[in-house]
């Protein structure tokens, strides 16, 4: 309560709870210890039912005067250590929010050593250590599953598969650390209005069977150095600096089909992964990074 | 003998005893409810907080009018597991342009309130199509529908932006006029996903807790 909106309204609680204990006091007091020597007589003219049954005539259950008390005394205690009383903090300065704080630094403070372990440790010790291994995979379900899949194999065409060969941002440890914290944004504009819907197709048929062996003769070759060379290379190997795909190998992100070829081509494809930088610690992308080239070695 | 020849007098005259009653029962609200409606924290925005653009607001109506605030909260308690699992906690001030806000109180499914920014807009248009085909398990209904129906159909846009600005919420006239121009060509979907990736990205992400 440390932000109330000024003294008024602190000291409008204050007096008002103050009030409140006052009113309650005076209620026991006149219940239980009032001097009322004669109540029988006071009540004399009111009705009785059941021959002896009138006003004032059974007392108070006391019960009720301990539980009454009990109910006073904690909250008079709570008042004195809690924030409550307006804008009194209370004697143990006590708020939500320093709460949520130090259980975090708490939470930080136990598991700092083991990761700074895991920050440190080489990646082959981390792969070979199935306790880490489990957590990553853990890290992994939770946080890219939803788009990788849950065995990192791709979903619907448009997350990549994790443990195909190809890597389109690069394979090595750093650049799928990089890939990681910084996220990647692919870009290939649309083709159509620049490039015939003929030569588009013709480009898709000769994009589809690059792997087979670049053939010289084939009539996609030409719109394909005009337009295509300076992201996916000239044998068709791709640019990991653009995120471009390889595209003489026969692993294809949108699909194989030519149709997926062509609406790649037509339309563009703007992949975007996200950045985990604030989302995860060291350790949890080191440990992923372990997780992500364990087959590499 | 006050306490007694009092409580006759309040038992015998039914006004004083209705005085006496709203008196005791308004207490507690005098002291709690009524100084909070001065406390300007509550009515401050927090960091980049500002008032739905046209399309993040046709998408929170959206959400409203297909329930998803059944299953979702838009609340991240100051826990310690919630705020590892979600992100910093809920502020009020990040509440002061909901009208009504949309805190829920069940979760079927995830806390929804930092959902900004956790996904591509690629992702959220396929799991609201059908969110089975990149959650397998999922048992959140799909609904394809969104994608088919123009935004501006949701309506009343310019009345709606009129509505809170008369109660406050800082819109330029111009922002006013250009609404229904900002809608053109956007399906419920697109306006949906708008919504959801501004969702809990005013508190600046990554800070303690
Ligand atoms: C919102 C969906 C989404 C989430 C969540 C996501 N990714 Fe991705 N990721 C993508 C997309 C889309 C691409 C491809 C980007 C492109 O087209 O260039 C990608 C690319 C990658 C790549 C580069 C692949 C390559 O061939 O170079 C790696 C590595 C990767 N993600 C790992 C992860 C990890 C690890 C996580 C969890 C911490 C994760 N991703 C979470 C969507 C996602
Ligand atoms: C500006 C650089 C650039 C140019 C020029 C370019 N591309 Fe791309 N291309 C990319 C990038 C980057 C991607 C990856 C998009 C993504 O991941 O979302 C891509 C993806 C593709 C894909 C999809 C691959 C898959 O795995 O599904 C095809 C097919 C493709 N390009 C063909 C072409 C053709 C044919 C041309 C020439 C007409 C061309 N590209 C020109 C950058 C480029
Ligand atoms: C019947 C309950 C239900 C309803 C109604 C519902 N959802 Fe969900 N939602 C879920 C469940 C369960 C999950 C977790 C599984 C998944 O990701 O699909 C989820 C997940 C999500 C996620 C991903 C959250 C994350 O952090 O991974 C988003 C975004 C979402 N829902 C948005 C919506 C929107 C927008 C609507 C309204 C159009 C909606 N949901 C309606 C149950 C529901």
């Amino acid at each position: 309560m440390a932000d109330l909106p000024g003294d008024f309204w602190s000291g409008w609680i204050i007096v008002l709870t103050l009030v409140s204990f006052c009113v309650i006091a005076w209620l026991i007091w006149s219940v239980y210890f009032s001097p009322t020597p004669h109540p029988e007589e006071e009540h004399e003219n009111e009705p009785v039912w059941d021959n002896n049954l009138r006003e004032g005539n059974a007392p108070a259950p006391m019960w009720w005067f301990w539980f009454v008390l009990g109910a006073t005394v904690f909250s008079v205690g709570y008042l004195m250590l809690y924030p409550g009383l307006g804008s009194f903090s209370g004697t143990l300065n006590w708020s939500q929010d320093a709460r949520v704080r130090n259980s975090h630094s708490n939470y930080e403070n136990q598991f700092a050593a083991a990761r700074a372990e895991i920050v440190d440790a080489a990646l082959t010790d981390l792969q070979s250590d199935p306790g880490m291994m489990a957590t990553a995979e853990r890290i992994f379900q939770r946080e890219c599953s939803a788009c990788h899949g849950k065995s990192a194999t791709g979903q619907i065409s448009l997350f990549p598969n994790l443990l195909d060969s190809e890597w389109q941002w690069g394979g090595s440890p750093e650049q799928i650390e990089q890939t990681l914290r910084g996220g990647r944004q692919a870009n290939m504009l649309a083709w159509q209005g620049t490039i015939e819907p003929a030569a588009i197709e013709q480009v898709a048929e000769y994009v589809l069977q690059m792997h087979e062996g670049s053939d010289n003769s084939h009539p996609g070759q030409t719109t394909y150095t005009t337009y295509c060379v300076a992201c996916h290379g000239a044998d068709g190997s791709g640019n990991i600096m653009l995120g471009a795909p390889a595209l003489n190998d026969n692993i294809w992100l949108y699909g194989n089909e030519l149709n997926d070829v062509l609406e790649s081509i037509t339309n563009g494809r703007q992949g975007m992964m996200p950045a985990f930088d604030q989302r995860l610690d060291d350790a949890q992308i080191r440990l992923l990074v372990a997780w992500l080239t364990r087959s590499q070695n | 003998m006050s306490g007694m020849s009092l409580h006759k007098k309040l038992e015998e005259h039914s006004g004083l005893l209705i005085f006496g009653i709203l008196a005791v029962s308004a207490v507690g609200g005098l002291v709690q409810i009524l100084p909070i409606l001065f406390q300007e924290s509550l009515e401050t925005p927090v960091g980049a907080t500002a008032p739905y653009s046209a399309v993040a607001l046709t998408g929170r109506d959206i959400y409203i009018r297909e329930g998803c605030s059944v299953c979702h909260t838009q609340q991240i308690r100051p826990l310690i597991a919630e705020v590892e699992r979600y992100g910093p906690y809920s502020r009020s001030g990040e509440f002061v342009y909901d009208r009504p806000f949309l805190w829920g109180s069940k979760r079927t499914g995830p806390d929804l309130h930092r959902i900004g920014g956790k996904y591509s807009d690629i992702w959220h248009r396929e799991h609201l199509l059908n969110p089975r085909s990149v959650v397998p398990d999922s048992i959140m209904p799909g609904y394809p529908w969104l994608a088919e129906t123009p935004a501006a159909d949701v309506g009343d846009i310019q009345k709606k932006m009129r509505v809170l600005q008369s109660l406050g919420h800082p819109y330029s006239d111009a922002s006013i006029e250009e609404a229904e121009s900002e809608l053109e060509g956007l399906t419920e979907m697109d306006a949906l996903i708008v919504y959801l990736q501004q969702l809990g990205t005013a508190m600046p992400q990554g800070e303690l807790p």
